[in-house]
């Protein structure tokens, strides 16, 4: 057991140390209408902009996008900032995405991640996750969500739109 | 263990080297980033659930994943450990500590070329997909090479070669594909729709055992689909079609002597939305459609070897009464005895989503929202001759009822401070078809989930559960309650009680306390208690565990 202990530690260490992933990688992913877009063309606009991982199965990540919904419109008149919604369902439940969002009245930009590879590579093992960037650069990220954290992520919103 | 712990020095020198260079600006060295997942797990004795009867009631899986890029090339490995042995369930060809997967990619805009392993899909995956769940123990990633190729927006081409990952191995099956997506939208000048198509082909190659030779199938098994995808203004569809070739019919890693049969598979999707409203159907048939990139994996409990993905297209619940009785597609042919002949399922499901406005007398003063979903699954009726090895199947029949459900989730916020969530669920499940148990459950399952805000940084939530049958275990009731101390920290307690069960002593609480810390892209959980013994099932695939009692404790973090 010792050696698996000293290599989570030795690891942690190191990665507290490190500094955050810093850019969203260029990976393929698909609009509604089932057209692909790459990352770039989304990371190479300037502002504020969430990215939020969600997934119709997901309860947590439905609060979350439900409780955003009802103050959207304010963040938007407020800040500007544009919530892109990346769906990670598969082709089990990605059927689901399109009643899901109009049934609810949500007015995010939705992509869809359907094989995770995007996911992957910014090594986002659960879900809600949320990723605020500006101009294309990562400046704020947090896993989960309980009630509040909309609150939270408004404010790292408003500290870059400054 | 010591080359392990080199290596994870040497390359947490190197993330942090690399950082240093980053901020020293100006030489760009590339970026280092990856994911360091660990699940420990301490099982006990339990008086309650017996003992513990397996080697090592310490156990861990643990997962370093490392990416680099510089330019247009990309390389990384995963790491992977499990040490001193997986967790309970876990495939028992997952007992070392290595370099598990690696890669090196060259990327451009319109050419990516790949070597080692990758993951990847075609289409809805029914054909074929390479895909990772941790929590599941699936890693099903192509080990070979890859290129794909854009020549505009419209067109993209993927080829393959490779064998599919298998533990720290890869399985025998040689695997070949190909895919092409076409655009369709401008060629039929379509300007508030789209349109696209599809064609793939995958075909694996394995060697044929002596005994079963000369029965009328090849080395090699070819598989084609086809779809096509309409998206538009308020309605959208989607038809794929799916042939595999003649193969051997391989039961509970089997072969059925001189039983070769040929598989496909049918699948229509299309829905309805406009403000407010979403309707969207579904409806699948299968018939001998699982491929597996070993003929003899057939019906494995680990998942291994899987090339496609089949789904049970029904509703994925996320509460732990709903989840007991979960439905599994049944693509396979299986002839065990007379009484219990499956050649595949034929089914379907609806879904309705639907928003009550602010203002109107449903809606309230902040809107309800509901969703309810109907699903029906059967299997393919047919014939099989026991004498000639010949099954004859109906295109369109209805054999044996497997599942049905229907679900009716409200969701109400009442005002500033509260809101809820109430769920029904009513299900048919035959356990003789879909899990090889005697008999069917009907059930009907209730959930009542609210949260009370208590102030802008903390929350309470609540949920009860109940389960009312009479079959299998009988009723179960549960019962959960979460404090939020901050958007970053939580904690809870639940209990799941099978008191309907008629034997007493199986009338067991399945309890859990725990708690999680998330900051940014690291979260840590730890949890302790006991485990219900069943299905644990995700994105409609799902595995066995038993039954078990203790420590849990989890760490994920992104850098």
């Amino acid at each position: 057991m010792k050696p698996i202990m000293s290599f989570v530690a030795v690891f942690l260490l190191f990665t507290i140390q490190a500094a955050a992933q810093k850019e969203i990688p260029n990976i393929e992913v698909k609009n509604l209408d089932g057209t692909s877009l790459d990352m770039n063309q989304i990371t190479q606009e300037k502002g504020v902009k969430i990215l939020s991982f969600w997934a119709t199965w997901c309860v947590p990540c439905i609060n979350e996008l439900d409780a955003i919904n009802e103050v959207y419109e304010d963040w938007q008149d407020e800040t500007n900032v544009e919530l892109i919604a990346i769906a990670t369902d598969d082709a089990r439940t990605k059927k689901r995405i399109k009643p899901l969002i109009n049934g609810k009245g949500w007015e995010y930009k939705i992509l869809l991640d359907e094989n995770q590879d995007l996911q992957r590579a910014l090594n986002i093992t659960t879900i809600p996750h949320v990723i605020v960037i500006k101009d294309g650069k990562i400046v704020f990220r947090h896993t989960g969500y309980f009630p509040g954290a909309e609150d939270q992520l408004y404010d790292a919103v408003k500290k870059n739109t400054k | 263990m010591k080359k392990l712990l080199c290596l994870s020095l040497v390359l947490a020198c190197s993330v942090a080297f690399a950082q240093n260079q980053d901020e020293e600006d100006k030489k760009d060295w590339g970026t280092l980033t990856g994911g360091f997942e660990s699940i420990f797990q301490w099982y006990n004795d339990d008086t309650g659930l017996g003992k513990f009867a397996e080697d090592e009631h310490v156990r861990s899986n643990n997962y370093l994943k490392l990416d680099y890029n510089y330019g247009n090339w990309f390389a990384g490995i995963q790491v992977e450990s499990y040490a001193p042995m997986p967790l309970l369930n876990y495939s028992p060809k997952l007992d070392d500590t290595g370099i598990a997967q690696y890669y090196a990619m060259y990327k451009t805009k319109k050419l990516e070329v790949t070597a080692g392993y990758f993951y990847e899909q075609f289409g809805s995956g029914l054909i074929l997909r390479g895909w990772e769940n941790r929590p599941l123990g699936i890693n099903n990633s192509f080990r070979g090479g890859r290129i794909k190729y854009e020549p505009s927006n419209s067109l993209s081409f993927t080829a393959l070669y490779a064998r599919q990952r298998d533990g720290f191995e890869v399985s025998e099956g040689e695997i070949f594909g190909f895919n092409s997506e076409i655009d369709l939208t401008n060629v039929f000048k379509l300007e508030a729709s789209s349109l696209s198509a599809g064609f793939s082909y995958v075909g694996r190659k394995e060697d044929i055992p002596e005994q079963v030779q000369n029965t009328g199938f090849d080395e090699m098994t070819n598989a084609f689909s086809a779809r096509l995808d309409y998206s538009g203004n308020s309605f959208y569809s989607g038809i794929e079609y799916i042939i595999k070739s003649k193969d051997a019919v391989v039961n509970t890693q089997r072969y059925i002597e001189n039983f070769v049969e040929p598989g496909n598979g049918f699948l229509i999707n299309f829905g309805y939305f406009q403000k407010g409203l979403g309707v969207d159907v579904t409806l699948r048939r299968l018939e001998n459609m699982s491929f597996f990139s070993e003929r003899e994996a057939s019906g494995n409990v680990f998942n291994e070897n899987i090339m496609n993905y089949l789904p049970g297209l029904t509703k994925q619940h996320d509460y732990l009464l709903t989840n007991i009785y979960v439905y599994q597609a049944q693509p396979t042919i299986s002839v065990p005895d007379p009484s219990l002949l499956k050649y595949g399922e034929i089914g379907g499901q609806v879904d309705v989503f639907y928003n009550f406005k602010k203002g109107t007398p449903l809606g309230g003063r902040y809107g309800t929202k509901i969703a309810l979903n109907a699903a029906y699954w059967a299997g393919l009726r047919g014939d099989f001759n026991f004498t000639d090895r010949k099954a004859d199947i109906d295109y369109f029949g209805f054999g044996e009822k497997y599942f049905s459900e229907f679900s009716l989730e409200v969701r109400k916020k009442w005002n500033r401070k509260w809101q809820s969530i109430f769920y029904y669920v009513n299900q048919y499940y035959n356990e003789r078809y879909i899990v090889d148990k005697l008999g069917v459950v009907n059930s009907n399952i209730g959930v009542v989930e609210s949260t009370y805000r208590i102030n802008s940084r903390q929350s309470v939530r609540a949920e009860l559960q109940h389960l009312w049958t009479q079959d299998d275990n009988g009723s179960w009731a549960g019962a959960t309650l979460e404090f939020n101390v901050t958007p970053r920290l939580s904690f809870y307690v639940n209990d799941i009680y099978n008191y309907g069960n008629d034997v007493e002593d199986e009338q067991i609480h399945f309890y859990n306390a725990g708690g999680s810390y998330a900051r940014g892209a690291t979260r840590f959980a730890i949890n302790y208690g006991r485990q219900r013994g069943g299905l644990i099932c995700v994105g409609g695939v799902c595995r066995f565990v038993p039954q078990s009692t203790g420590l849990t404790v989890n760490i994920t973090t992104a850098f």
